[in-house]
Order: structure tokens, then sequence, then C-alpha cells
């Protein structure tokens, strides 16, 4: 009587168990819901607040759009690494996680039109001075987001393998990899690299000046319904027309990063 | 900045334990599936047939030779590639197939082991009165294995507990999930990856005590 008593309990815990897992992975995206995949890592773009909540730069701007093509918006967070992945299988419409548009992406997906402009950028230890731009790297550790374009943009310039480019699974960690002495420099965006020095209080500067202009944009597969995407545009140029994206900008960063 | 925040530590504890039930409902469904599987691919392995031999031995040595990463990767982003109804299974039941399919070859592993350890001699007695094979091993190989295979089962129970932690690459926010996403805002990476530890940690206390007891039991003849 003993064993079934126990039994019938242990098989409820993992009933109830089992249905509370369900329930909070439940996929309830509506028919006409927009699916927006994000790390939900990378503050103040992507983050969870004190409450718990998602919050930052691209769920303002999702919000905004899904409310101007009159769609409902959900967002999915996943390892910056698996993004491309939803996407590929279709779990998520697009990628709204700083994605820059290279010429290797360009060749698998449609882009939007670009919502960020801004310049990569070399950060380094305090006392370093000998790195100032992608030449001075030679011979040199850099760290690199990995799935980033940032090592594509590497691996351009230094055609001869000179320097080596280390990739990590989280920003934050290269950044401290610099304080350990383990790589000599990250190359990120400017505003990140600023942002993440100044809150993380590690012993860090930007080094040298932005290495290149790149822009920032939504990537959608390329069968796409291509109304969904001239509608993500003109949602767009109406908000850089009535000055929606720099609100929204300045309400996370002090500059203005979708600045042409 | 630098140095231990052990405020922050209490505080990101609640928050990532919200996570908790889809980590341990995905580790025990495993567990289940991975142990019907593993009875079903065992029986395989010691089939006279070369060819349900040869399938379930392959399936064994790529599940185990292959990193969790990997098949979950292959499974969930790759396999929809090729054939594009894939496509429709959520990260939930992904994650749960993936970690049954590659627990299910470790238990395999530590069932073939415990069935053989039982002497054969046992077997061919057991016959030798009347029953027949299925009875044989119903009655009298599988009780006594079953004892022996106890303590390894909780290993892999707990391997796959601990599966689960690189499930948010897939987009579900288990307890690792949530400690890097909850982390992210504050910077605070040491004290979240030092509070999922502890909890991982308690969880394995917990089965390893279940286990333990299980196989006290078990060795006293009571429960089967």
């Amino acid at each position: 009587m003993k064993k079934l008593i126990l039994g019938i309990v242990l098989v409820g815990v993992l009933a109830a168990v089992v249905a509370i897992g369900a329930n909070m992975t439940k996929e309830v995206a509506a028919e006409d819901s927009l699916v927006i995949g994000m790390s939900g890592g990378y503050k103040p773009y992507t983050f969870t607040d004190e409450k718990g909540d998602l919050v930052g730069f691209e769920v303002d701007i999702w919000n905004e759009i899904a409310k101007r093509i009159d769609r409902r918006v959900e967002f999915k967070t996943a390892e910056f690494s698996g993004l491309f992945g939803l996407l590929d299988t279709g779990k998520i419409h697009t990628i709204s996680n700083q994605i820059t548009v290279t010429d290797a992406r360009l060749e698998k997906y449609t882009f939007s039109d670009p919502y960020v402009y801004y310049g990569a950028q070399l950060v380094v230890a305090s006392d370093n001075t000998d790195i100032v731009d992608l030449e001075s790297l030679k011979g040199k550790k850099v760290g690199v987001s990995l799935g980033s374009n940032y090592e594509e943009m590497i691996r351009a310039f230094d055609t001869e393998g000179e320097i080596e480019v280390i990739t990590y699974e989280s920003y934050q960690a290269s950044l401290q990899d610099i304080t350990f002495g383990r790589i000599d420099a990250v190359l990120n965006d400017k505003l990140a690299g600023l942002i993440a020095i100044e809150e993380s209080g590690l012993d860090l500067k930007l080094g040298g000046q932005p290495v290149k202009m790149l822009f920032n944009a939504f990537p959608f597969v390329k069968d796409q319904d291509p109304d969904l995407i001239q509608d993500v545009n003109q949602a767009i140029e109406a908000m850089y027309q009535d000055g929606t994206f720099e609100e929204i900008s300045l309400r996370w960063f002090p500059i203005n990063i979708t600045d042409k | 900045m630098l140095g231990f925040d052990y405020k922050y530590l209490i505080e990101v504890m609640p928050i990532i334990m919200r996570a908790l039930p889809i980590t341990l409902s995905i580790g025990c469904l495993a567990m289940v599936f991975g142990l019907a599987l593993g009875l079903v691919v065992t029986f395989m392995r010691r089939s006279r047939n070369h060819l349900i031999r040869g399938t379930a031995n392959l399936y064994v040595s790529y599940f185990r030779g292959t990193p969790l990463m990997v098949q979950l990767f292959i499974f969930f982003f790759g396999l929809p590639q090729v054939f594009p109804g894939l496509s429709t299974i959520t990260a939930y039941p992904a994650a749960i197939i993936v970690l049954s399919i590659n627990g299910s070859a470790y238990i395999s592993e530590v069932l073939k082991s415990s069935i053989d350890a039982i002497d054969y001699g046992q077997y061919e007695a057991a016959l030798s009165i009347g029953m027949s094979p299925g009875q044989a091993m119903e009655r009298i190989i599988l009780p006594q294995a079953f004892k022996v295979a106890v303590l390894p089962l909780g290993n892999t129970f707990i391997n796959l507990i601990q599966g689960t932690a690189i499930t948010f690459m897939i987009g579900l926010k288990d307890i690792m999930g949530m400690a890097k996403v909850s982390s992210a805002a504050s910077y605070r990476f040491l004290e979240a990856f030092v509070a999922v530890g502890i909890i991982y940690w308690l969880i394995t206390l917990i089965i390893t005590r279940l286990i333990n007891w299980l196989s006290y039991k078990l060795s006293k003849g009571g429960i089967i």
C-alpha cells in the first residue's frame, strides 16, 4: 500500500512538473503574429529588466513597427548562435539583434532597409597604446562574437592570416578576457563598446577611431512574402520621417544610432 | 564593480528558479522515454538477426559518439532543411526527443552490461524448468539486472538534467538560459553562473539521494 501511494505521488509530481513545463513553453503564436527573434542578452538592445520582462531598443522598435503595420508581435529569445537557425526553419519571421548587412548574408537573406548606422570599433585595455586600427592587430589576438560579422571583416583585411581571431559566445566574456590578458582587443560596434566599458567598470578603453562604417537591418528568408518586407520598409521610412526612430534611440542611448 | 556581489546572487536565484519546471520536465521526460527506448535497443542488440543487431549497435555508437549539442543542432536546424515537415516541431518537444534518444544510447549500454552481469546459468536453468525465453528474461534476469543498473542509470539521469543546459541555443529558456539572459543586464555573470551551478548541484543531490534509497530498497528485495 505504501509503495502504491509513493508511486502515485511520484507520478503525480512528474505529471505536474511536465504540465507546468509544457505550459511555459507553449508557443501561442497567433496566425497573424510576427515572431521576432533576439538574444535577450545584449544590453541595451535586448535584455530583461529587474521584473524579468524583455525590454530594450529592439523591443521598442518592433512594438512600433507592428503597431504601424497592424500586426501583433511576439518576441522569441534564443542563444545568438541559434537565431539564424530559427530564421531558416521558419520559426521566427526575422532577427532583431543588430544584424549587420554583409555580402555573405545578402546571398542567403533579403534585408529590410537599414535602421542603425554605426562604426566597428576596437576595445583594448586602458594601458594599451599600440592597437589603433586593423593594421596594428597583426600578431595580436582579437575577440569577436560567434556568428557576428566582425570575424569576416578581419579575414577580409588580414589575407595573410597574421591576426589571431578568438570567437566568443558572449560579448561580455570577451571584454573580461581583455582584462585577464587572454586577448589584446575586441572588435564590436562602437556604441556597445562605450556602454559596456562604462557599465561593467572594467579597465578598458576604445582603441583608435571606428574601423569601418556599417549598417544594420532585419534579415528575412528569401521566400518570405514580399508584402511583409515592403510593409516593414514603409514603417521604417515613416518612423524616420516623423522622428520616432530618434525618439526611441534616445530612450536607450546618449546619441541617435539610427542617424544616417 | 568587480568582486563578488552576494546580494545579486541571492536576488537572481528565484529569477533563475522560475525556469526550473522546464529543466526538470525535459530531464524527467527524457529519462522516462530514454528508458523505454533504451530497453528496446538493448533487446535489439541481443537479437540473432545481424541487421537488427547491427542497426542497434550503430545507433548506440552514433549517439554516444557525438556531442549532444551536435545532435540537437542537426535535429532542430539541419533536418528541417531536408525534410521541411520537421520544421513544425517546436523547441520543447525537440529537446525532449533529442535528449531521450541521446539518453537511450547510454541507458542501453548500462542495461546491456547489467544483463550480462547476471550469470548465464540462471537463464539456462529457467529454460530447463520450462520457462519461455521471454519469461526467463522478465522473471529471472531483468529484476536482478535492474538492481545492478540502478546506480549507473542515476548517472544517466543526472547527465540528462545537466544536458538541458544547452537548450537555450534553440530558444528554450531553461535555468541556464535564464541565468544568461538575466545576467546580461547587470554584467554579473560570475554571480549568475554560481547561482545556476548551485541549483544544478541541489537537483543532483536530490536525485542522488533518491537513487541511493531506491538502490537500498532493491538490495533488500523490496519493490520489484
